[in-house]
């Protein structure tokens, strides 16, 4: 089995999101891709970064998240999106479509779904005060035509 | 931003990526606009968009939602295929999206 990855950490920065977007893309392109599925990936990707970043912590002295992109075998792509704040105390509320613990910022709440619908599998790993980690996985194989 | 006002129609020409970090910005400078201009109808046109996600669709609602108020009429034109597939995803009254 041939893995190779990047791993990105990051301060929890709204600025740090398109960056971390660009790289894992970049780092993603090198595979046989359909555009419309790397779109998708980064798409989802940004959500997960968005919830870390705008969730995760209170105060953003410290705070950090790590962004980790794997592609397996040259077919499955493996991301993982890892923060160490408060935790999300009720995961399945915060993944029901268009809710959102922050309505006064506008947020469509959205995310979740976003990442269910983009994705293959979407994965929340969340500890109270100890951090949440999202894992997003998508299958890449049987794609032949209109490469990158 | 580009945006253009003629005979009460306001429109925005949004550009490049939309997302948690442009759309607290972009916000503000199109409910400017709106204020300013009290528009009847407001467009959006995101054929100079690259990438959104669901920053960009809490964009849409809130203007959409101002506007309402304003008893007025608001379409989004011009969104790649990969923004439609977002927008279709929301609850975002398809109305006001127009396919051009």
């Amino acid at each position: 089995m041939s893995e190779n990855y990047i791993k990105i950490e990051s301060k929890s920065s709204i600025d740090n999101i398109a960056p971390i977007r660009i790289c894992v893309a970049t780092f993603l392109s090198s595979l046989n891709i359909h555009i419309d599925e790397l779109m998708d990936v980064k798409t989802a990707l940004s959500e997960a970064v968005t919830n870390a970043v705008d969730h995760a912590y209170d105060e953003e002295s410290d705070s950090k998240i790590i962004v980790e992109a794997k592609i397996r075998d040259d077919e499955k792509i493996i991301i993982t999106v890892k923060d160490f704040g408060k935790g999300i105390e009720d995961i399945p509320l915060a993944m029901t479509p268009m809710y959102t613990s922050k309505p006064e910022n506008e947020h469509a709440g959205m995310g979740f779904t976003i990442m269910e619908s983009f994705m293959d599998e979407v994965i929340v790993d969340s500890v109270i005060k100890n951090g949440t980690t999202i894992t997003l996985t998508k299958d890449i194989r049987k794609k032949s035509t209109n490469k990158v | 931003m580009k945006y253009n006002y003629e005979n009460g129609k306001l429109t925005i020409y949004l550009e490049e990526e939309l997302d948690i970090s442009s759309c607290k910005i972009i916000r503000g400078v199109i409910d400017g606009y709106i204020m300013k201009y009290q528009p009847y109808e407001l467009v959006l046109d995101l054929s100079g968009v690259k990438f959104m996600d669901s920053s960009g669709i809490g964009l849409i609602i809130g203007r959409y939602n101002l506007i309402k108020l304003l008893d007025s009429k608001m379409k989004v034109i011009n969104a790649s295929d990969n923004i439609k597939r977002i927008i279709e995803l929301s609850n975002i009254k398809l109305e006001c999206v127009q396919y051009e």
